[in-house]
């Protein structure tokens, strides 16, 4: 159920949850949040509960003392704490059991990291509340894979707040939400749940025995897959937020429409970005302590992202290759090269690189990821029972998922429905969709998202 | 009116919502009678259960007579391997065989155990006459790649992954195989593709001649009847298949084994249930006209499991397995 395209969460949870969150009296309503998603988490996963609620008092206490006298070295502990925890599951769920990896634990603790660091900072200047504190941190429409909201966004929610003016009534921010929650449910479900069995076809065949026309085909329908699946998750979890009150969190930002890669990193799961930005990043310096400094800087933080999203080392490799991509574009390409013609690099950069690093990104095998690259690139070798046919005949499946999503690659296309979403057209459209979504998921075991094991 | 206006989406689901939820109850007993175990409302929504069936073509005005077709199609289809000149599985047949599948099961017992002995009579006779009179028998040994010239394989993805990527063999044979192809529907499912459109393979086999027919299917259908219902639905197949290729060899293909990782834990996808239906399936075997070949020695590792190296999904060979089947069938044809 922790699942939002999950039939039962749909036409279970959701409702009885909205009906429960409104019935409640303002003053106590972030109660109703809070137990919610507790119950939310425990169905997931009941075991790690006792470890979330754990995670929750000690970082609200480390919040608390904070308030009373601003500390370094409490910060440091807590920082320590947080950090060692994450990585102790991590390192459980890698190499003892999958299913020690608490859910959405590197979500909930990038939220204690920044609450922590913000308290620090004076960024959040009053003290703060226990119910609001742990409904922050475990909120079931972010708890499982972001986005990774701030705490001060937390407060921004009239729906919370007995003081606050209201200018749209309770079912026009549901009737809002619902809008996202169904393009993203689309997304999730009728694109990216479709292209994962390309994907998925590509294994079975081996990639010794894929032709190289399909290789590529392969990279741009993982790369569809992964943004759609993510985007999708990410558009229904801000949908749910919307829904409940809060502003609508944008995680992505057209990435696939950015003229660099590290354009394209603001714009991809832009609460992960940002988050490094301001915790890992600007600390130690950002750009400003010289150029050596700066690309050390940058190095910490992709290994970090390569280290958060997994622990093999074919996501350190990631994180590596990205790093050296983003050097040289801020050291060769945007410097030496005159703008127009670096502007085109970045275009290619986006287009052409980052989905050969989304590659790196799924094949956690190493001779495997040297196996598909050699596909790639055919320099070396032949292939072992290689069907030249079997391009075409996957274009002839898949036509149908790759087509919309390459639409929807336009920024143009998105923004045509957001700015026109109230129109009769789209609702009925939406309504249709939404249905036919449901079509969809009762026929397949719903696949949980991807980023569900990060 | 305002209502509407603020909030159209919602009212839209949630009026469809509650349409679907008491369509549901109101045709529980009868239309979606087969969907009880599939849409158990303690664990999907009531309203799950009209898109399940949706999918099998059932919807809510097909009505109950949507029950007595079926059972008059499984009568036909039995009669079917009598020989008398039926249409072996109707389309609806098809719907019986996958959406209702308990209820047809027991509909056709009946029929069912009569065919049953009827054939095993024969059987026997056969093998009681063959070892008196007709000492000859045939040994399986080792052919080239011209065995394969007149040669059809019939089977579901697996095959599919043959025709695909074993080119030696795809360059001689032909082939009628489909994704997610089932004995149920192997007959009467129009997808062999011919110049005029696509046809069937009872169709097909009509108007084509073939020395030898390769058979692979059972592992979709795993998960549909028991054995019985499995074996007399191949039964009737086989029986057609001589009917209307009275010269050609019948090889019926053990199923292949799935690895153990995927084996595990799986009520339905596991070896043992494989491995019983594939005995079953070797009784069907005459040792004249119809062989019972086991390709699963060439792709099995020590534990009788297929072997994790050769596939990456647990269920399909890697393209670069098949020369392993294609190897095996080179060393066990029938010459005659």
């Amino acid at each position: 159920m922790v699942n939002f395209s999950d039939l039962n969460f749909i036409f279970r949870f959701l409702p009885i949850f909205l009906i429960a969150f409104y019935i409640t009296p303002i003053r106590f309503r972030t109660w109703t949040l809070f137990l919610g998603s507790l119950l939310f988490y425990a169905v997931g996963d009941i075991r790690m509960l006792p470890a979330l609620l754990a995670a929750i008092i000690v970082n609200f206490l480390f919040g608390k003392a904070q308030f009373a006298e601003k500390s370094k070295s409490l910060l440091f502990f807590i920082l320590a704490i947080d950090a060692g925890m994450l990585v102790e599951f991590k390192i459980l769920g890698q190499f003892v059991n999958s299913s020690l990896l608490p859910i959405g634990i590197s979500f909930y603790i990038f939220k204690m990291i920044s609450y922590q660091m913000d308290v620090y900072s004076g960024k959040i200047d009053k003290d703060a509340r226990f119910i609001d504190v742990a409904t922050y941190f475990s909120m079931f429409p972010q708890i499982v894979s972001g986005p990774i909201m701030r705490y001060e966004k937390f407060l921004e929610n009239p729906m919370l707040d007995e003081s606050a003016g209201r200018d749209k009534s309770i079912f026009a921010h549901i009737e809002d939400g619902l809008r996202y929650f169904v393009i993203g449910l689309a997304m999730k479900v009728l694109i990216a749940d479709h292209l994962s069995m390309l994907w998925h076809d590509i294994g079975t065949i081996g990639y010794e025995s894929i032709s190289t026309p399909l290789a590529w085909l392969g990279a741009y329908a993982y790369t569809l897959e992964l943004y759609f699946d993510f985007w999708g998750y990410s558009l229904m979890a801000g949908g749910i937020g919307v829904m409940i009150g809060f502003p609508f969190i944008v995680n992505f930002d057209h990435p696939y429409g950015s003229f660099s890669v590290s354009e394209f990193y603001r714009r991809w799961h832009a609460t992960l970005g940002s988050w490094f930005r301001d915790y890992i990043y600007f600390p130690l310096g950002g750009s400003r302590k010289g150029s050596a400094r700066t690309v050390f800087n940058l190095l910490v933080v992709w290994l970090i992202t390569g280290f958060w999203h997994g622990i093999t080392p074919n996501f350190i490799l990631w994180g590596i290759v990205l790093f050296v991509i983003i050097v040289c574009e801020k050291y060769l390409v945007f410097k030496v090269l005159p703008e127009k013609l670096g502007k085109v690099i970045g275009k290619i950069n986006v287009l052409v690189l980052i989905p050969l690093t989304w590659v790196i990104f799924a094949i956690t095998d190493f001779d495997m990821l040297a196996m598909y690259f050699s596909r790639l690139f055919p320099f070396f070798g032949q292939g072992i029972a290689v069907n030249d046919n079997d391009f075409f005949k996957n274009i002839g499946v898949y036509w149908m998922v790759l087509l919309p999503g390459l639409v929807l690659l336009i920024p143009k296309v998105f923004e045509f429905w957001e700015n026109r979403r109230g129109h009769v057209v789209f609702n009925i459209i939406w309504i249709l969709l939404f249905w036919f979504c449901i079509y969809s998921i009762s026929g397949a075991a719903g696949n949980p998202f991807m980023y569900f094991r990060f | 009116m305002k209502f509407l206006k603020e909030c159209p989406i919602l009212i839209g689901i949630i009026v469809i919502a509650v349409i679907l939820t008491v369509i549901s109850f109101v045709c529980r007993g009868s239309v979606y009678e087969d969907y009880a175990d599939e849409a158990d409302p303690a664990k999907v929504p009531a309203l799950a259960v009209v898109f399940k069936a949706a999918r099998d073509q059932v919807f809510p005005w097909s009505g109950t007579s949507g029950d007595e077709t079926a059972s008059v199609d499984g009568t036909d289809a039995i009669q079917g391997g009598d020989g008398t000149d039926a249409d072996v599985i109707t389309e609806e047949g098809d719907v019986t065989a996958e959406g209702q599948a308990d209820e047809a099961a027991d509909d056709t017992d009946q029929g069912a155990s009569w065919l049953y002995g009827d054939v095993y009579g024969d059987v026997s006779d056969n093998d009681v006459s063959g070892n008196e009179a007709e000492p000859e028998t045939y040994e399986f040994t080792e052919v080239d790649d011209d065995y394969f010239t007149d040669a059809l394989f019939i089977g579901d993805s697996r095959t599919v992954g043959l025709s695909e990527y074993c080119e030696p063999l795809d360059e001689k044979a032909t082939f009628y195989s489909k994704v997610s192809l089932t004995i149920y529907t192997v007959m009467d499912k129009e997808f062999v593709k011919t110049d005029e459109g696509k046809i069937s393979v009872d169709a097909a086999l009509r108007e084509n001649q073939f020395g030898k027919i390769y058979i692979m299917l059972g592992l979709n259908e795993i998960g549909t009847g028991d054995t019985e219902y499995f074996i007399n639905a191949y039964e009737e197949v086989i029986d057609r298949i001589v009917e209307l290729q009275p010269d050609a060899i019948i090889y019926i293909q053990g199923i292949m084994h799935v690895t153990a990782e995927k084996a595990n834990g799986d009520k339905n996808f596991n070896n043992e249930k494989i491995n019983e239906r594939n005995e079953a399936l070797a009784q069907l075997a005459d040792q004249k006209k119809i062989f019972y070949i086991d390709m699963n020695e060439a792709v099995d590792d020590e534990d009788g499991n297929l072997d994790k190296s050769l596939s990456f999904d647990g269920v399909h060979l890697k393209a670069s397995s098949y020369e392993r089947w294609y190897e095996f069938l080179l060393h066990n044809a029938i010459v005659r």
